[in-house]
């Protein structure tokens, strides 16, 4: 009896103390960790402002947030539960919050964050929508989030080539019936040259295949969510 | 003292972890398919293996015999939160790419391994030595697998072109790529293990 108590404590003794050096670590690094978020969020937010044709920001400098409270200004619509909109058809979420800047020529131009299931878990997209002549176009994408895929395969969608394929999709693209999708042909392709590209992505189809041979659930994940903010956009904005 | 260096060099190439101990398995498969990222797993694993090494011995004597196997749990998963932890503040974008096999640690039989079959038995700078020298040994492992499933893959190592599009199995890059490179390359370490031996025979 005595012996199985003696144990029992060392036990527990053991677990307290390591339950208090990692409360301690924890401490230390929130603030570091919350920066890196943020600093992350930011980075990302001017990408997506970066013009897919020429490389110039589609704001002006000076919107571009630079600390947390540049970045509320710029909320459009939040929500309480973090989910702004759900796509039954897509399988997909927008997320809380969405932003809304004012382009080079007074166009709006929506920054939206979305995640759809990919291989193993969430793959969380931010894109930048403008709206030009009462439609939209999307200017590029960031992916966030797709530690759960792949590597070597998946989690190749963070290389810039490859999101380079989702950049500048018109909403011809987007109105097929289907919406936006993916093309599938494993690593036969030879490398399509730009002219290609741009045609398929006109009809609705997004060729990775040649950069990113043999995955397509990671970049369906994507399209899809870029699908559902599409159907969101024309819901919320008139 | 040639003993204590002994601790060290074993686990590269005699006792390597990964091709002769067979240790480590889920990782290794999991984690090659790139030269950088099983360098990133080798490197995160030699941190832990060696600090809940070290950890281990210093408190081998407080331990009862009944309950070790749970208290080396707790040590060395706490040792992979505080590296996780410390990695997302500071480092993020390596966070970033190697955020998926940094929890994978824990379940890494080696460092359980090291800590039951050697940090719980011998002293604190044996311990430390026997971590870093199977640490070592598992990254250089872990880096000889992934370069050459990311060469006959992808056709570059670190990312770097070796011969790119000029001759690609995409096999190598999926499991049974890691299979058969694996396989290959125990059969060769202990091929060398065995000569070494006779030698010593004469």
């Amino acid at each position: 009896m005595g012996e199985i108590v003696k144990t029992g404590l060392i036990l527990a003794a053991i677990t307290v103390i390591i339950g208090l050096i990692l409360g301690v670590v924890y401490m230390v690094v929130k603030e570091p960790i919350e920066d890196a978020e943020l600093a992350a969020k930011l980075r990302a937010i001017k990408v997506v402002l970066t013009s897919s044709e020429n490389g110039k920001l589609i704001v002006s400098e000076k919107q571009i947030p630079k600390n947390l409270k540049d970045l509320e200004e710029k909320v459009w619509k939040s929500s309480e539960d973090g989910t702004l909109f759900e796509s039954s058809k897509y399988k997909a979420k927008v997320l809380s919050p969405a932003y809304k800047f004012v382009g080079r020529n007074g166009e709006n131009i929506y920054v939206l964050t979305g995640s759809a299931i990919g291989y193993g878990g969430s793959v969380v997209t931010m894109a930048a929508f403008v709206k030009k002549d009462g439609e939209f176009y999307e200017n590029a994408i960031e992916v966030l989030e797709y530690s759960q895929e792949t590597p070597g395969l998946g989690a190749r969608i963070s290389e810039k080539d490859v999101k380079k394929r989702f950049y500048g999709l018109s909403s011809k693209a987007f109105q097929k019936a289907n919406g936006l999708k993916v093309n599938k042909d494993a690593g036969i392709l030879p490398k399509s040259s730009n002219e290609e590209i741009r045609k398929l992505k006109d009809s609705g189809v997004v060729q990775t295949s040649d950069v990113m041979t043999g995955a397509t659930i990671t970049p369906r994940a994507v399209v899809n969510t870029l699908n559902a903010m599409f159907e969101f956009l024309n819901q919320e904005v008139k | 003292m040639a003993n204590t260096f002994a601790d060290f060099t074993k686990g590269i190439l005699k006792e390597n972890p990964t091709y002769v101990q067979a240790l480590g398995m889920c990782p290794t498969l999991a984690t090659t398919t790139s030269a950088i990222n099983g360098l990133g797993m080798g490197l995160a694993t030699l941190a832990v293996l060696t600090m809940s090494n070290v950890v281990v011995s210093l408190v081998r004597k407080f331990i009862p015999e009944k309950v070790r196997i749970p208290a080396y749990i707790v040590i060395i998963a706490s040792f992979v939160t505080i590296v996780d932890l410390l990695m997302h503040g500071f480092t993020y974008d390596l966070w970033k790419t190697l955020g998926l096999f940094i929890p994978l640690i824990v379940v890494n039989c080696i460092i359980l391994g090291r800590a039951e079959a050697f940090a719980s038995k011998n002293g604190v700078f044996r311990s430390l030595l026997d971590g870093l020298g199977m640490g070592v040994g598992f990254t250089l492992s872990l880096l000889l697998l992934g370069s050459i499933r990311e060469l006959l893959g992808n056709g570059t190592i670190f990312g770097i072109k070796v011969w790119g599009d000029a001759f690609k199995l995409f096999m190598m890059i999926l499991p049974p790529g890691a299979y058969i490179v694996l396989g290959l390359l125990a059969g060769l370490f202990n091929f060398i293990g065995i000569k070494r031996k006779a030698k010593i025979k004469g």
